[in-house]
């Protein structure tokens, strides 16, 4: 089983080393082409889901790694990671609109910059596989990523914690003003934002979440919801659902994509993850009424920045075997 | 093409010998079919072969010739018999064999199966089960598949894939079993020449990969591919896995692991006897999806796009009816 997971990965962390006991609880995964231990991925997805319940984030840049680390090959991995974002993000997305949260003129300009995004996205996926570099790239990526947002909201969370220890009263923080957007062509009016600006910015973020959402098979959220808070400056109750909207429809062309071009969606593997994350998710929901916010992101940015590390090791430690074997790409 | 040549005269050697040999002494048993040698005179041939024995022992160096000689596989042209007294008067062994799952299933539950590869000699001269008087060899093969072997070095601190070679064909699944470790069984160009041993697995090389590498680079990637293929479970060596129950029956179990590499697997049993091939016999065992995940991976394959839009129904439904029914269920 060990090489399914590529080289990269030390012997410790291999999928069936903890799947052999019970092999009753296994079931095939048809497109991974693997046995997989039921429990192991059940519980997975509960664990992300219970952490984007409790942290309200989307969950796929946990997902992704772990996927990977449990020995799915990484392109199945970020492709059904993005199916999984879609069935997460979808009856969030649907609560936010009934609740008139999302802009959906906002939302749709965002979409179409990120379909944009994701189409090259999951061809620059399918270039990397054949040069045989994914691997590195997704590594590199995930390490960049949670690096500096896991660094950003630790030393965030620790000075709240910090003031508030000292009895200073925490102001949300206010935006700049950005007058260069102001500047761009092409404005549009968005009612539901009660914004009248440039469709440039808001396609430039659309266009870089869904390349991410392709790329890493995270959705994107928490880039989306800061860039529209700061750089938009889109009001806070509009942001969580229109960023949720543009997800479910940027995730789900992406899953649509990969399994076209990279064969990398694999149901039954997604199906497992989807259900355990729902449950998950709302115990984590309830869970997180009862911990402080700046609590939350602390422990949040610790594991952020665990799983940077985790990911970082691997490309960094002198690998086991410097050879690794791999399916041509289209190959079979 | 030299090599062709090479080959070519080889033949034309071996056989022009032949006809003489024949054309001398006696209708010599060069097998067409396995019928053929029984019918073919026995008492002749006995002391024939007792003679030819030591003239024909070099036989393995010119071995690579024997696919071009005229039908079909290398069947054992003219492999000496043991002088064994009362049996001499015996046909000459045959070895036949099965499977004992001769189709096996991939389904949601398949966590990988083991097959037994059960056969018998016909005509055993050996005394007893425990005699060791024959070798057998059971080589079960997976379908040849494409595979790019990637090697990393270090680049300003990161492990990075820097070069590669890909093979055309590299069997997916290998594992051979014996009655004692395979080296011990018979000669490395005997082995070779019959693909019998992990270190002999046959492997080709992309016409690309074995123009731009040196000979020394290749070796490395096929041994790293055998030995990756090794530690993933999927190469296996059993050196006393096959067992004999009889004078004739014998057995051995391989283990199919559960990503075992879906395709037709070749079951091919040898027979040895001192050294030199007496007989071999192949068959076939199916190994193919069955139910929902042939289902599932005939629609991911064949119509891509509506396999995405079907995933993405399926996220939708399962994140709505989930988060709707644990909501009824929290209330």
């Amino acid at each position: 089983m060990a090489l399914a997971l590529g080289p990269k990965l030390g012997p410790d962390i291999r999928a069936n080393d903890l799947s052999v006991p019970d092999r009753d609880m296994h079931i095939y995964l048809p497109i991974a082409e693997m046995s997989a231990n039921v429990l192991l991925f059940l519980g997975m997805g509960w664990a992300v889901g219970f952490l984007s319940g409790l942290f309200g984030v989307g969950g796929g840049f946990l997902m992704t790694p772990l996927l990977i680390f449990s020995g799915i090959p990484a392109a199945v991995a970020v492709g059904t990671g993005a199916a999984q974002i879609v069935a997460a993000s979808v009856s969030g997305a649907i609560a936010q609109y009934r609740r008139n949260n999302v802009d959906v003129k906002m939302g749709l300009v965002l979409l179409l910059g990120g379909i944009f995004g994701s189409v090259i996205g999951v061809q620059i996926v399918k270039i990397l596989r054949k040069a045989g570099q994914f691997d590195l790239v997704l590594a590199l990526g995930y390490v960049t990523f949670l690096g500096v947002i896991g660094a950003l909201m630790l030393i965030e969370s620790l000075s709240t914690i910090q003031k508030a220890r000292g009895g200073i009263a925490v102001s949300a923080r206010r935006p700049g003003q950005h007058s260069w957007i102001h500047g761009l062509p092409l404005k549009m009016r968005f009612h539901r934002s009660k914004l009248y600006i440039s469709a440039v910015p808001p396609l430039m973020i659309g266009a870089f979440v869904g390349f991410l959402a392709a790329i890493m098979g995270a959705g994107g959220g928490f880039i989306m919801v800061p860039a529209m808070i700061y750089l938009l400056r889109v009001p806070t109750n509009v942001v969580v659902g229109t960023s949720l909207f543009q997800i479910v429809f940027v995730t789900a062309v992406t899953t649509v994509l990969h399994a076209t071009e990279n064969r990398g969606v694999d149901v039954v593997l997604a199906l497992l993850l989807i259900i355990s994350g729902v449950v998950g998710a709302q115990f984590g929901a309830t869970a997180g009424s009862k911990l402080k916010g700046e609590q939350l992101r602390f422990l949040l940015a610790a594991l952020v920045l665990l799983v940077c590390f985790r990911v970082a090791w691997d490309i960094v430690v002198t690998p086991d075997d410097l050879y690794s074997i791999q399916p041509p790409f289209g190959g079979r | 093409m030299p090599s062709r040549l090479w080959r070519f005269l080889v033949c034309l050697g071996l056989a022009a010998g032949l006809v003489a040999g024949a054309a001398v002494v006696a209708p010599r048993f060069v097998l067409h079919d396995r019928a053929e040698a029984r019918i073919a005179g026995q008492g002749q041939k006995r002391k024939e072969g007792q003679g030819r024995r030591k003239d024909q022992q070099p036989a393995p160096k010119t071995a690579p010739a024997t696919p071009a000689e005229p039908p079909g596989p290398p069947r054992p042209v003219a492999v000496p018999e043991p002088p064994k007294s009362p049996l001499d008067s015996l046909p000459p062994e045959k070895v036949e064999a099965d499977v004992s799952t001769r189709s096996i299933a991939v389904t949601s539950g398949f966590t990988g199966t083991e097959i037994i590869v059960f056969g018998s000699v016909d005509n055993s001269r050996q005394p007893s089960a425990e005699s060791g008087y024959y070798d057998v060899a059971v080589v079960v093969e997976g379908t040849p598949e494409p595979l790019v072997a990637r090697k990393k070095s270090n680049v300003g601190g990161l492990w990075i894939n820097t070069a590669a070679a890909s093979f055309d064909s590299v069997p997916s699944y290998y594992a051979v079993t014996s009655t004692r470790p395979i080296e011990e069984v018979a000669d490395a160009s005997i082995l070779e020449d019959n693909a019998i041993g992990l270190d002999n697995v046959r492997l080709r090389p992309s016409a690309g990969t074995s123009g731009s590498l040196s000979a020394a680079e290749l070796t490395d990637y096929e041994s790293a591919v055998v030995r990756l293929k090794k530690e993933d479970e999927l190469y296996l060596r059993d050196d006393y896995g096959v067992a004999f129950i009889g004078r004739s029956l014998f057995r051995s179990s391989i283990e199919l692991p559960a990503h075992v590499p879906v395709g037709p697997l070749t079951a091919s049993v040898y027979l040895f006897r001192d050294g030199a091939l007496l007989s071999k016999f192949s068959t076939r065992v199916r190994l193919e999806r069955e139910g929902v995940e042939l289902l599932l991976y005939r629609f991911s394959v064949r119509q891509p796009f509506l396999y995405g839009l079907f995933a993405v129904v399926v996220a939708v439904g399962a994140g709505l009816l989930g988060s709707m029914s644990f909501r009824r269920l929290s209330q």
